[in-house]
């Protein structure tokens, strides 16, 4: 094997109800580019990106799932050895905010614990047929403590930022190798100290 | 002496009649309830008044008007029976009719239920669906075969992501010698978008040898 090409590796998941674009989010942010046709994804896909945060080259593994719900018993048993997970909507289609709460629960009874989430409203770009207000994205989000961005792929809005502000989460409360009794502390299980009592 | 014969010739004739009567003399019959009269009973009654107007022809007139009151009598009782049964059996018409509009409309809902009968059996159940064996796009494998065949997939892909990456490094470190114009692979996927000094160096190396990749 070559010599590794990176210093650490997130896996991050992508979910939310069919449709409201996780695969071209992440086909923006991956390969910068846009594609309008709709393919249902089928079980579950990935891209890799490489990012480089405070010094550290990230390789990022993000795991793209099929929102249909015949996938599910496949794309559940990728929630465990995600360290970040996107829950999208689409602020066009009510339904799919609705669905949040039980993509949450989703997270709750599959995803580890100490999970990163994030919340995205994607296709931003169509003001026009909004039908969720980015104020009720908010206060779900505040609800549950996770952060939350509108997004389009389609116009390359917060794209990037949701993806680099998750891989930093991610990264803060990854234990560096140096000594540190406080991160040490947290990747044991041990918790209640360091980022978490500061995060949530 | 003439009353005599004619009593004599009666019941003569009721012992003939008795016998298909049903064991009574046929006078008996206008007595009868009219529910219970049979075929029998009619030829009998028929019989009766049939020799009564015969004999009013055959009798001295001062006797007729008797006759007649006695004819009339038996007459009216046999009216009286046709009312009974006529009314009955219009109850018992209008009774069947219902009977049967109710009978036909169960067999219209029957056969209608018979109808969609080969779809709805299926799919009564909440969680059942119909296949279409002649359709070529009808699911056809299990959920496990699809997991397996999906993992296979991602494991490949990652090689694959793994092999373009050392190719990849390899080739820089080879091409910034010498300059290959063969350019195998399309995509970079270490390409950063973060600005640092080792991925900065890969993406202008990249982007030369972008420019001069032949489309």
């Amino acid at each position: 094997m070559a010599k590794k090409t990176y210093d650490l590796l997130f896996k991050l998941l992508l979910i939310g109800d069919s449709g409201v674009g996780k695969t071209c989010v992440l086909f923006r942010f991956s390969d910068d580019a846009f594609n309008t046709t709709f393919i249902s994804t089928i079980g579950i896909d990935f891209k890799i990106k490489t990012v480089e945060l405070q010094g550290k080259k990230i390789k990022l593994q993000i795991w793209d799932t099929a929102g249909q719900e015949r996938f599910h018993t496949i794309t559940t048993s990728y929630y465990r050895g995600a360290m970040g997970i996107m829950l999208v909507y689409d602020i066009t289609n009510a339904k799919s905010f609705e669905n949040i709460s039980k993509w949450l629960r989703n997270i709750d009874e599959h995803a580890n614990e100490d999970v990163e989430r994030m919340l995205l409203g994607n296709k931003c770009d169509m003001e026009d047929k909004r039908v969720v207000p980015k104020a009720k994205g908010e206060q779900i989000s505040r609800e549950h403590g996770i952060r939350f961005f509108e997004t389009s792929a389609k116009a390359n809005i917060n794209i990037e930022k949701a993806f680099l502000t998750l891989a930093e989460d991610i990264l803060r409360k990854t234990p560096v190798k140096e000594p540190n009794s406080e991160n040490v502390d947290i990747s044991s299980g041990g918790g209640v100290t360091g980022w978490k009592s500061k995060c949530c | 002496m003439q009353a005599e014969q004619h009593q004599e010739e009666e019941e003569e004739e009721e012992g003939e009649g008795g016998g298909g009567g049903g064991g009574s003399e046929p006078e008996g019959t206008f007595r009868k309830s009219p529910f219970q009269l049979t075929v029998e009973d009619v030829y009998d009654m028929s019989y009766v008044l049939g020799r009564e107007l015969h004999k009013i022809g055959s009798e001295p007139r001062a006797e007729v008007p008797a006759r007649v009151a006695q004819v009339q009598f038996k007459v009216v009782s046999v009216l009286e029976m046709l009312e009974a049964l006529v009314n009955d059996s219009s109850l018992t018409v209008e009774a069947l009719r219902m009977e049967r509009d109710s009978l036909k409309r169960e067999v219209e809902e029957l056969r209608e239920q018979g109808s969609r009968g080969t779809a709805e059996q299926v799919s009564l159940g909440p969680n059942k669906m119909v296949v279409d064996l002649t359709d070529a796009n009808r699911p056809r494998f299990t959920l496990q075969e699809l997991r397996e065949v999906l993992q296979e997939r991602n494991q490949l892909k990652a090689q694959l992501m793994v092999a373009q990456e050392e190719l990849q490094c390899y080739k820089s470190g080879y091409m910034s010698q010498k300059q290959d114009p063969v350019e195998l692979i399309r995509k970079e996927p270490t390409v950063g978008s973060a600005s640092g000094s080792g991925s900065e160096e890969k993406t202008i190396i990249k982007r030369l040898f972008g420019f001069k990749r032949p489309r």
